[in-house]
């Protein structure tokens, strides 16, 4: 087994601001339309890694302010979300497999 | 802060849900997350839609059009910020409050500008830069003491002259020719990359101004008009050398920016052309979300250290007995 270890990295730590926070959202919804929804909501504050998981690093109240806008678009009688906070202690032992690699603070963009 | 500049010519800025795609022709050439922005710059002529308008302002994030120099044309905020409760307090202010904290900032800009030669001066054969040095702490020490703006004035520019000269002589290579500092228009690239460098400073710094409810018509060290927010530019003196002076500097001597490549000549005067500016955009940013320790000993990105300074002032609106603190150089 020592052959090439290189289809899978440990991830360098990403750099998360002290009053922010990462979270792993993960959902598993039925209704197309709601799950799209859903879904571009998450968009806009975290980042795919995969189908229906997310990565977000967020200030409480931008977390706060994902949550209620959630609310409105999830159904309790079918859908399922799953939101995880992760420490700095727990992050920096997260492994990452395969692609994408793990989601770094969003900064500013020059184009 | 999370910014989008548009530096190039052309783009058209569209709205996809929660997201804003910068788009070129067909082409799209980035996605940005409306929770994460916090400032949209447009240098030149570039568009965006309403909708895309619309969510910005939806969401508190002013966009500023610029000329591709940077000068600003005007901006766009939401209408919440049109009540300046706080603008009230600021226009009580007495004229001895306002002369306190026209002296702080003078002093503080010309010590940050001290600090700046101070570091180059370490090296040898550096003999006129520790002059340099000994003439700006006197001026420092005067300004502390001045006791009208004028006086404040005469000291500022007597500083920036003697500052200006010297640095000159903190540039290496030949490419780059510095005699004084020459503005409307920049007279060669070093003015031209300083002058670009104070605009793009001096938005953010307006920016920030907005958000925190102050108003920037209002200052204590330059004159404003109906034209000119003057409270951006008493802010911006104390981040002159230590954000973009510093910068310039660093884009010189490591030869990043090209002075045959990244400028163009026109109206008289000298200019960044379109990938000077986006160099100097993307160190800039770069600088910026560098983690410094700011006040109270944390970790914070540089972009932190502006906001501190609007916070600052907003204290001591609040209570002007206080008096107010310039950002200096550690």
């Amino acid at each position: 087994m020592h052959q090439s270890l290189s289809w899978w990295a440990l991830p360098t730590l990403p750099d998360v601001p002290t009053e922010m926070l990462f979270y792993l959202i993960a959902y598993d919804i039925p209704c197309d339309k709601r799950r799209k929804k859903i879904a571009d909501l998450l968009e806009g504050y975290g980042t795919r890694v995969q189908y229906s998981v997310f990565e977000c690093i967020l200030e409480r109240a931008q977390y706060q302010e994902l949550q209620k806008r959630l609310k409105k678009r999830y159904k309790s009688a079918e859908d399922s979300l799953r939101f995880y906070p992760l420490s700095q202690h727990t992050l920096s032992q997260v492994e990452v497999w395969g692609e994408p690699p793990l989601t770094r603070d969003s900064s500013s963009t020059v184009v | 802060m999370k910014s989008l500049y548009i530096s190039q010519q052309g783009c058209y800025i569209a709205l996809q849900q929660e997201l804003l795609l910068v788009k070129q022709q067909k082409e799209i050439l980035a996605q940005i997350q409306l929770p994460h922005l916090e400032q949209v710059l447009i240098f030149g002529k570039s568009q965006m839609t309403t909708q895309a308008i619309r969510a910005c302002l939806w969401r508190d994030i002013p966009i500023v059009y610029l000329s591709r120099q940077g000068y600003c044309y005007g901006r766009i905020v939401a209408i919440n910020r049109g009540f300046r409760q706080l603008a009230r307090y600021q226009q009580e202010l007495s004229l001895g409050e306002r002369l306190s904290v026209a002296r702080a900032i003078v002093a503080g800009k010309l010590s940050n500008s001290r600090t700046l030669l101070q570091r180059y001066a370490r090296q040898p054969n550096r003999e006129s830069l520790r002059l340099t040095v000994q003439s700006l702490d006197y001026l420092i020490d005067k300004a502390r003491r001045a006791d009208s703006i004028e006086q404040l004035l005469g000291y500022e520019g007597a500083g920036a002259g003697s500052y200006f000269s010297a640095f000159s002589e903190c540039l290496q290579g030949n490419d780059f020719e510095f005699v004084a500092r020459t503005r409307r228009p920049p007279g060669n690239p070093v003015n031209a990359l300083l002058s670009f460098g104070y605009q793009v400073l001096w938005n953010h710094l307006l920016a920030l101004i907005e958000i925190q409810g102050l108003d920037p018509y209002w200052a204590c060290l330059h004159h404003s008009s109906e034209r000119h927010a003057a409270l951006a530019s008493d802010l911006l003196e104390e981040f002159r050398a230590p954000f973009v002076d510093s910068l310039v500097l660093w884009l010189i001597n490591k030869r990043i920016i090209n002075a045959s490549q990244d400028f163009e000549h026109r109206d008289g005067g000298c200019f960044l052309n379109n990938s000077g500016r986006k160099k100097y955009l993307k160190s800039f940013v770069g600088r910026m979300e560098e983690t410094v320790q700011n006040r109270d000993g944390e970790p914070q990105p540089r972009w932190d250290l502006l906001l501190q300074q609007v916070k600052a002032f907003k204290q001591f609106v609040y209570q002007p007995s206080l008096g107010y603190c310039p950002y200096s150089i550690r």
